[in-house]
C-alpha cells in the first residue's frame, strides 16, 4: 500500500466519504488511488479556491471535517483564500497538497512553491512530510488536530515520491490527549449573574463549533437572559426566544447595541469580541463586568479584560450553569421587559412593499424568502450588502443553517460553500444568496452544480455595483464613488442557461413571491436574478472605528441631510 | 528606529519540536502579534529546540505568550518577567 492509498485508508477510518479537489501533476498518485476507491466521493470543483470553500461549507453545515485536495504550485496557492477563510472562522478542515519530489524541493522545480512557508499564518498547524514512514501518523494527527479544541485548518504538503512509496507500518497517531481544562468552578460565574441587574448573553460561532447548540439553547431558555449574537452566532438562541435581540455590531440591531451599552454584566460565550461586533472598544459595554467562556485561552483578555474567564468544554459548562440557574432562577424581570421593549422598537424592521409595481428592496425580499423557505433551509451567503440583509432579516432557528464568511469576509464564498452544504445535507433546501459582485468571483462553479445535478437554488441580488463599498463611499468618503460600478454585468439568466441551469429574472414587488416559490418548487438547480436599486443601503450602520452607540440609521441620515440643506 | 529603546522588552524561553519550519512558525507569531525579535538563541536537545527570545513590543506580552502556547509543536513557554494575569477558572 503506497502513501496515496494510506491517505484513503485514513479517510475510511474516520468515515470521511466526501472530499473536494482538483487534480494536477504532483498529486496524481492520490488521484490514481481514487480510481479504485468506492468509499470516498471526490467532488471536482472548477477552481481550487472553490474546493477549499466547498470543504468549508461542508464542514459548517455538517459539523464534520471538510477535506480539500490540490496539486503543488498554483493548485496550492489557489487554495489559500479558502483556507484563510476557514482559519478565520475556526472551521475544521484537512488540506492535502502534492509537492514536488523530495529531491527537487528547493531547486525551483516546475510547480514548486514553498507552501509550508507561505501558509504559516492561516493554518492551525501544517506539515511537510519529509519521510515516507511518517505519513500515517501525520495523517491521524492532522485529522484529530483539525477537529479538537478550537478547530481549524491543518495542511499536509506531501512530496510526490512519498505518495508513491510504501510507508512502514507505524503508530497511527502521535497526538497526545488534549489537555483537559478539568471541571471549572462555576460558583463565581453564578454569583456574578445573580448580583447583576442587567445581565446580557453574548454568543458567537463557538457554540456550534463546540457542538453545543442544544446546551446553549437550554441555557438561554432556562436563564431567560436577554441575548445578542455575533454574525456567526446567528441562530444560537433560536427564532422563538422572546429575549433574542439579534445581531450586534456594525450592522446590528439598535436593540442589541443598546442592550450591550446598558448591561451591567456581559456573559460572553464562544465569541472572540471581534471589532465588527464591538465597534470602538473604549465605548463597548462601558458599564459591564465580563465573564468570558471559551475553549481557547488565547481569546481571554485579547481585546477586553475579563473579570472572570472560564476555559473548557462549552457543553459541560453550559449544562452545569443551566442546572445551577434552574435551582435558583435569576430575578431580572424588569431588565427582560426593558429588552423586549427595545426588541420591539429597535429590532430589525423592514416594511413589506405594498405597491405591486415598486422596485424590490433587499430587506423585504429577504423577509419574504424567510417566510417561504422550508425550516431546514441552509442559506449560504456571500459578502456584502445582501449578507447583512440576510443576517438582519432572515429568521434562523439553528446556527448551522446560516453559512457566512465572518472573519475573512471572502467574496465568492457563497456558491462553493452552498455546494459543500448540499453534499452535507443532500435532502435539505440549500440556497446561495449572493450579490452580483460576489457571484462573479466563483461563477465557474455553476459547472459543478450541473455536473452533480445539485438541487441548489441561487439568488443573485443585483444592484449592478459593489454595494457595500458604494455605501461606505457614499457615507464616509463624501460620496466619491471609486471603481464600484458593475453595470456591464453579463446577462445572468443567459449565463445560467449556458450551464444548463434554468433561470428567471424579477424586478417588481409583485413578482417576488412567485419567483421564490418557482425556484423552490423546481426539481433541480435554478437561479433567480433579482434586480434591486443601486442606491439601497444597509441600515443601521456604525462608522468603521466608531462606537456602537453612534449608529446611523436612514431616518437620522436624511434628517441630517435636510438640516444641512436648510442651513 | 529611535523608539526602540522606549519599547518594553521581554525575555521568553520556549521549547518546541524540531520540525520543518519550526523557527519560522515561532517568528511569524511573534511578528504578527505585534512584537519584534531583538535577540534569539537556539539550541537543539533531544529532538527539541530550546529557544531564548528577547522581544520588544508595546502590546501585552501575555497575549504573545498565549498565542505561542497555542502552537501545536510548542511544548512550553516561560516568561522570564512574570506578568500579572487575570483570573482564569
Amino acid at each position: 500500500m503506497n502513501g496515496a492509498q494510506h491517505i484513503l485508508k485514513a479517510f475510511h477510518r474516520r468515515d470521511i466519504d466526501t472530499v473536494f479537489g482538483y487534480p494536477g501533476g504532483c498529486i496524481m498518485p492520490l488521484y490514481d488511488a481514487l480510481v479504485d476507491d468506492a468509499r470516498v466521493e471526490h467532488v471536482l470543483c472548477r477552481h481550487e479556491q472553490a474546493c477549499a470553500l466547498a470543504a468549508d461549507g461542508y464542514a459548517r453545515a455538517s459539523g464534520k471535517l471538510g477535506v480539500c485536495i490540490a496539486t503543488s504550485g498554483p493548485g496550492a496557492t489557489n487554495l489559500i483564500t479558502g483556507v484563510a477563510n476557514a482559519y478565520q472562522d475556526s472551521i475544521p478542515m484537512l488540506v492535502i497538497t502534492g509537492q514536488v519530489a523530495t529531491g527537487l524541493i528547493g531547486t525551483d522545480a516546475f510547480q514548486e512553491t514553498d507552501v509550508l512557508g507561505m501558509t504559516l499564518g492561516i493554518v492551525k498547524h501544517s506539515y511537510l512530510v519529509e519521510n515516507t514512514d511518517e505519513l500515517p501518523a501525520i495523517l491521524e494527527e492532522a485529522m484529530e488536530l483539525a477537529q479538537s479544541g478550537r478547530p481549524g485548518p491543518v495542511w499536509i504538503d506531501i512530496p510526490k515520491n512519498i505518495l508513491l512509496e510504501e510507508p512502514a507500518a507505524g503508530p497511527d497517531s502521535t497526538l497526545s490527549e488534549p489537555s483537559s481544562a478539568g471541571s471549572p468552578n462555576l460558583d463565581d460565574a453564578a454569583e456574578m449573574l445573580r448580583a447583576a441587574r442587567k445581565p446580557l448573553l453574548y454568543s458567537g460561532g463557538g457554540i456550534s463549533l463546540a457542538h453545543a447548540e442544544d446546551s446553549f439553547r437550554e441555557f438561554a431558555e432556562c436563564s431567560g437572559l436577554p441575548a445578542v449574537v455575533t454574525l456567526k452566532g446567528i441562530g444560537n438562541a433560536g427564532k422563538h426566544n422572546p429575549y433574542n435581540l439579534g445581531m450586534l455590531g456594525m450592522h446590528g440591531s439598535r436593540a442589541a447595541n443598546r442592550a450591550v451599552d446598558e448591561c451591567d454584566l456581559l456573559l460572553v460565550i464562544g465569541a472572540r469580541l471581534d471589532d465588527r461586533a464591538t465597534g470602538k472598544l473604549e465605548g463597548f459595554a462601558p458599564n459591564a463586568r465580563t465573564i468570558h467562556i471559551d475553549t481557547d485561552t488565547a481569546e481571554f483578555n485579547k481585546l477586553r479584560q475579563a473579570d472572570l474567564a472560564i476555559r473548557g468544554d462549552l457543553n459541560a459548562i453550559l449544562g452545569k450553569l443551566t442546572r445551577t440557574l434552574r435551582e435558583a432562577p435569576l430575578t431580572i424581570s424588569d431588565w427582560q421587559q426593558q429588552c423586549r421593549t427595545w426588541g420591539t422598537t429597535g429590532g430589525f424592521q423592514a416594511a413589506d412593499n405594498e405597491e405591486p409595481l415598486a422596485p424590490i428592496t433587499g430587506p423585504s425580499f429577504i423577509r419574504q424568502l424567510s417566510r417561504i423557505a422550508p425550516d431546514d433551509t441552509v442559506i449560504a451567503c456571500d459578502v456584502g450588502q445582501h449578507q447583512m440583509w440576510v443576517a438582519q432579516h432572515y429568521q434562523f432557528d439553528r446556527p448551522r443553517h446560516h453559512l457566512t464568511s465572518g472573519g475573512l469576509g471572502t467574496m465568492g464564498f457563497g456558491l462553493p460553500a452552498a455546494i459543500g452544504a448540499q453534499f452535507a445535507n443532500r435532502e435539505s433546501t440549500v440556497i446561495n444568496v449572493t450579490g452580483d459582485g460576489s457571484f462573479m468571483m466563483n461563477a465557474q462553479e455553476l459547472a459543478t452544480i450541473r455536473r452533480y445535478n445539485l438541487p441548489l437554488k441561487l439568488i443573485i441580488m443585483d444592484n449592478q455595483c459593489l454595494g457595500m463599498v458604494r455605501q461606505q463611499q457614499e457615507l464616509f468618503y463624501n460620496n466619491r464613488e471609486s471603481h464600484i460600478d458593475l453595470n456591464d454585468n453579463p446577462d445572468f439568466v443567459a449565463m445560467a442557461r449556458a450551464f444548463d441551469i434554468p433561470a428567471l429574472r424579477i424586478e417588481r414587488t409583485d413578482q417576488v413571491r412567485r419567483g421564490i416559490e418557482t425556484i423552490l418548487a423546481y426539481n433541480g438547480p435554478m437561479l433567480l436574478h433579482v434586480a434591486i436599486a443601486r442606491e439601497e443601503n444597509v441600515w443601521p450602520v456604525v462608522k468603521p472605528g466608531g462606537s456602537n452607540r453612534e449608529m446611523i440609521d436612514e431616518t437620522r441620515r436624511f434628517a441630517a441631510d435636510k438640516k444641512e440643506k436648510t442651513a | 528606529m529611535t523608539t526602540q529603546s522606549k519599547t518594553p522588552s521581554y525575555t521568553i524561553n520556549c521549547r518546541m519540536s524540531y520540525e520543518a519550519a519550526a523557527l519560522e512558525r515561532l517568528c511569524q507569531v511573534v511578528r504578527v502579534r505585534g512584537f519584534r525579535i531583538a535577540k534569539m538563541a537556539v539550541e537543539t536537545a533531544d529532538g527539541a529546540l530550546d529557544i531564548a527570545l528577547t522581544v520588544q513590543g508595546a502590546r501585552p506580552v501575555a497575549m504573545l505568550q498565549s498565542q505561542l502556547e497555542k502552537l501545536h509543536t510548542v511544548a512550553e513557554v516561560q516568561l522570564a518577567t512574570p506578568v500579572t494575569a487575570s483570573r482564569i477558572a
